[in-house]
């Protein structure tokens, strides 16, 4: 074995194809002249081509597959010869001169196959002394090979009921016997050419059997793998054709098919082939065969190596069966009928004691396979699953306290291993979600938060959000606050920190969505009851309270505006239909808002808290609650003094007051004025001139409001105006002596169409000669030597200007109002 | 050259099959490998012996590869009239066998096409119409398509009888 085996084998494989077709040649010709010693001389000659030991199973299989077809021709020819007089039992003497004894087994079956035809002798006679005659040859892959030929040759022979080969001494035990021995010899055939290749990949014991130690052993070892699984097929084919014999009824399968497959599977104590032949055995026969037998195929299981991938088999099994299960109604009952339930879960538990060194992630598989198992056949009992959730707590509760502290310094590896783990957990854990489409459902599950207990606080967020994922999939109505409370101390990974967290970097991209899914999640919780609601927000607002800075500013606002929801929803109906005392009120909501928004303000997060008070000093003012609105925009006002001092968040929060104060009609003069003054107070008060000036022209909105006939102050309106004029003077002034060149008009403009609004609206204290002397400040001011062109404001002018050219000529009242003014 | 080798005809069946079982059964079983039957066929009062290789299965189990395509006189591709993916898949099936088996004229290498399991559900849960599977089959060199159902045994026959009529017509080839 040389570093280009590769290309000797191609021109080994071709060698022996050129030899095989040169004595195919020779043997068609002697078939074509009906000359039976010369086509028996080179089709043993051709055969003789399978002696080599040169090739890979794959290219010998190609070999191999060639000689087929060459002999299904000799095989034709002997049944002409037969039909000719030639006796069969002459024939099968005959073939028995070869030589060699491969070409000699080869033809012994296909002359067999046509003495099995023949009826000459019973079949199982025949089979009985070819099975036993194969034993001649014990090289693993030429050994193989001719025991599959002899399966397929035999594969439509077997005695089996309802065959015409069925002569009286025939049973299908005979045929079951037969392929059962077939299936032992070549079973110990793979087994020997394994243990071959283990010794091949030896270093030491390569020198010692005069082959090169060039390749490293651990390719030599990867090679001998590959080959050993090409083979594995031929061995796993007699258990195909097991299962293809008609007479085999469930009895029989039961007491001797499957317990002698098992025995020989248990017998040969080598992991892959263990592992290679429990998969084709679920394969292969049908779903009832399995689902009746599942105490003998399941007490099969411990008696495997301890390292035989038991949980991949196991779960293909319980797969299997769940589609079964699917597949029809009808079958459902067999389920009931063998408890196959409790026997899995059985399985699965002496499987886990039986292989103390599974990994965690087999263990989860193996459960997450019986749970999907018992969510398709058993989708009423709740029970079961809630059971698998018991036993799965508890290997994982045994594992983790296995492993102990070091749970946490996980290697490579194990990290990976841990990944796939978690993945798994992810998915057993929402197997219920996706069945029942319906956390509602998956939350009667007792052991459901249990489980959730046990994972890691990754974990747990991980799957938090699958549920909220599937709530929000699904529409679920969780309208009960007993509900919301079990929901949230299912996702409390979410919510708040876990106490055993151990703060990683956590992906700031990752924490905005995951909290923004909760904030969704909240918006969603929702009961027709306003009782009913107000046990859900106040359940809510428990547990969410508790989510720290980082949380809070997401899951507040959402929860507010629940509440304001419900707000407007008590708001059209009557008040108090069971009497002040127990009944939720507007008033009593408040108070609970109040306390909620206070929460954020001491985060700090001062801005979202002054917004969240006016939200609710608007819905107070729709409630006609004067001291509520009034509380919430003194709490406004305390956070814009004390804790909002950037002077950006001040120009954005002024204006948020000034709208909100200018839509509220539930104050009285009193309380309205003293607000109003406030609020110009801290306008004139910010530091930049430009904002001072539009701040203070913005609050004479304050004293002029459309639908409300008392408040209608024009006086205070152009009080305002003026002093933003005083202000944009100033900035003027100010930009004259920094800069040596005056500041834009922009804000005289702004003012100017300020006086037209009011103007317009018929405010009798704006004037045409005050509009028409601004008008002459601002052209004076642009055409100053000082002035620095700015082509913005020159446009807002200009078109300012027409827009009063175009009042004008619009006529009627407006025109009439704008005709005085010169433009 | 009327010599007994012409009267065994090798048969490659490819796709969602379950022809070779005699009794048909909907429910899955794996083929471990490729499964090897033979069937005896009148034609034009002679008697042939197709020998059939059904490769229903899963790829794990087909670890050996695909030589035995070799030598073949005639591949029959079904698929599942009622599962549109397996008509999808014809294309493949037809283009990885003139690979595997690379036949001396690939361009007339007989083909037939079976669709399966008509009686399904009385037909209804059919979702290839005879029309675009003939389509394809005028498509592809003018393959003979039968609808059949394993189950029932229906057309079962006749298409059996087509395919050794077909597979007669590929030459022998001799490599020698």
């Amino acid at each position: 074995m040389i570093a280009d085996g590769v290309e000797d084998e191609e021109k080994w494989l071709a060698a022996g194809i050129a030899g095989l077709q040169q004595n195919a040649f020779y043997m068609h010709r002697a078939l074509d002249s009906n000359n039976l010693r010369d086509a028996l001389k080179y089709s043993a000659q051709m055969l003789s081509e399978l002696r080599t030991s040169r090739l890979s199973p794959h290219k010998y299989y190609e070999l191999y597959m060639r000689a087929f077809d060459e002999l299904r021709k000799l095989e034709m020819f002997f049944k002409e010869e037969t039909r000719r007089g030639c006796s069969i039992v002459d024939l099968y003497e005959l073939v028995q001169h070869a030589g060699n004894i491969l070409p000699r087994l080869y033809l012994l079956c296909t002359v067999g196959s046509v003495y099995i035809k023949s009826k000459e002798a019973p079949a199982k006679d025949v089979l009985k002394d070819l099975v036993e005659m194969c034993r001649g040859i014990q090289h693993p892959v030429r050994g193989l090979f001719l025991r599959s030929y002899l399966a397929q040759v035999s594969r439509d022979k077997l005695p089996d009921i309802g065959s015409e080969y069925e002569g009286d001494a025939d049973t299908v035990v005979d045929a079951v016997e037969f392929v059962l021995q077939n299936f032992t010899e070549m079973n110990k055939l793979c087994y020997s050419a394994c243990q071959s290749f283990i010794l091949l990949a030896d270093p030491e014991l390569r020198l010692a059997v005069g082959l090169s130690g060039l390749q490293g052993p651990a390719r030599e070892k990867e090679k001998r793998e590959k080959e050993r699984s090409e083979l594995r097929d031929l061995v796993g084919k007699n258990l195909h054709v097991l299962s293809q014999i008609e007479g085999i009824d469930l009895d029989m399968h039961k007491e001797t098919v499957l317990p002698r497959v098992l025995e020989q599977v248990v017998n040969c104590k080598d992991e892959i082939a263990q592992y290679y032949l429990m998969d084709c055995i679920i394969q292969v026969f049908p779903d009832e065969y399995h689902l009746q037998t599942l105490d003998v195929l399941l007490g099969a299981f411990p008696q495997l190596q301890p390292t035989v991938d038991i949980k991949t088999v196991l779960s293909r099994l319980m797969e299997r069966l769940s589609n079964y299960a699917a597949s029809s109604a009808d079958v459902l009952p067999e389920f009931l009928q063998v408890e196959a339930f409790s026997k899995l879960n059985n399985a699965i538990g002496k499987v886990i004691e039986a292989q103390p060194d599974m990994p965690i992630l087999g263990v989860i598989t193996l459960y997450s396979s019986l749970l999907t198992f018992t969510l398709h056949v058993h989708p009423d009992r709740l029970d079961y699953a809630d059971q698998v959730l018991v036993s799965y707590c508890l290997k994982l509760y045994n594992a983790y306290s296995h492993k102990g502290a070091c749970v946490k310094k996980l290697s490579g590896k194990e990290k990976l291993e841990d990944k796939k783990a978690t993945k798994q957990i992810v998915a057993l854990l929402s197997a219920p979600l996706d069945k029942y489409n319906d956390i509602v459902t998956a939350l009667k599950l007792s052991n459901y938060p249990r489980v959730m207990e046990y994972l890691d606080s990754e974990t747990n967020k991980v799957m938090a959000t699958v549920i909220i994922q599937s709530i929000m999939k699904n529409k679920t109505r969780i309208s009960t606050a007993d509900r919301v409370e079990a929901l949230f101390e299912l996702i409390k990974g979410l919510i708040k920190d876990l106490d055993d967290a151990f703060h990683d970097e956590v992906d700031e991209d990752d924490f905005k969505e995951e909290q923004n899914s909760v904030a969704r999640l909240i918006q969603l919780l929702h009961s027709d009851d306003p009782e009913e609601m107000f046990k859900i927000i106040c359940t809510v607002r428990k547990h969410i309270l508790g989510g720290g800075p980082k949380r809070l500013p997401f899951t507040v606002p959402p929860l507010v505006f629940s509440s304001l929801k419900l707000v407007r929803q008590l708001q059209g109906q009557e008040e108090n239909p069971f009497g002040e005392e127990e009944s939720t009120t507007p008033k009593k909501i408040f108070q609970v808002l109040n306390q909620t928004v206070e929460t954020l303000s001491n985060i700090p997060a001062p801005e979202l808290a002054l917004q969240l008070f006016l939200q609710c000093a608007e819905a107070a003012n729709d409630c006609d609650l004067e001291p509520v609105a009034y509380e919430f925009f003194t709490q406004a006002y305390i956070l814009y003094e004390e804790e909002i001092s950037d002077s950006r968040a001040q120009v954005t929060a002024i204006h948020l007051i000034i709208g909100t104060l200018q839509r509220m009609h539930v104050f009285g003069v009193e309380n309205r004025d003293t607000l109003t003054h406030k609020a110009t107070g801290y306008s004139a008060k910010l530091l930049k001139k430009p904002d001072q000036c539009r701040a203070v022209y913005a609050c004479s909105h304050l004293f002029w409001v459309d639908d409300q006939d008392n408040i209608k102050d024009g006086e205070r309106v152009l009080l305002c105006l003026k002093r933003a004029l005083r202000i944009a003077n100033a900035a003027q002034q100010m930009s004259n002596a920094a800069r040596g060149s005056a500041g834009s008009v922009t804000l005289f403009v702004e003012i100017l169409n300020k006086y037209l609004y009011f103007f317009e609206k018929g405010n009798p204290q704006i004037t045409v000669a005050a509009i028409q002397s601004l008008i002459e400040l601002i052209t004076t001011e642009m055409h100053s030597d000082s002035s620095t062109p700015d082509p913005a404001a020159d446009a807002f002018f200009a078109s300012t200007l027409r827009y009063m050219e175009f009042q004008k000529q619009k006529g009627g009242a407006i025109g009439e109002k704008y005709e005085p003014i010169k433009v | 050259m009327a010599s007994c080798r012409r009267m065994l005809l090798k048969v490659i069946i490819l796709g969602n099959s379950g022809y070779v079982n005699r009794k048909f059964s909907n429910q899955y079983k794996a083929t471990i490998g490729a499964d090897f039957l033979t069937k005896e066929v009148q034609y034009e009062d002679r008697l042939f012996t197709l020998q059939i290789w059904d490769t229903a299965g899963q790829e794990r189990f087909q670890s050996l590869g695909v030589a035995f395509y070799r030598g073949a006189d005639c591949c029959v591709l079904v698929y599942d009239v009622n599962v549109m993916k397996s008509f999808d898949n014809l294309n493949n099936w037809r283009e990885e066998f003139l690979i595997q088996a690379s036949p001396s004229d690939p361009e007339n290498f007989p083909f037939v096409v079976l669709g399966n399991k008509v009686d399904v559900d009385g037909g209804n849960s059919r979702v290839v119409s005879e029309k675009k599977v003939k389509a394809w089959c005028a498509s592809k060199g003018n393959i003979p398509y039968f609808e059949t159902s394993a189950k029932e045994g229906f057309n079962v026959d006749a298409a059996f009888e087509c395919i050794t009529k077909n597979a007669l017509k590929n030459e022998p080839e001799e490599e020698m």
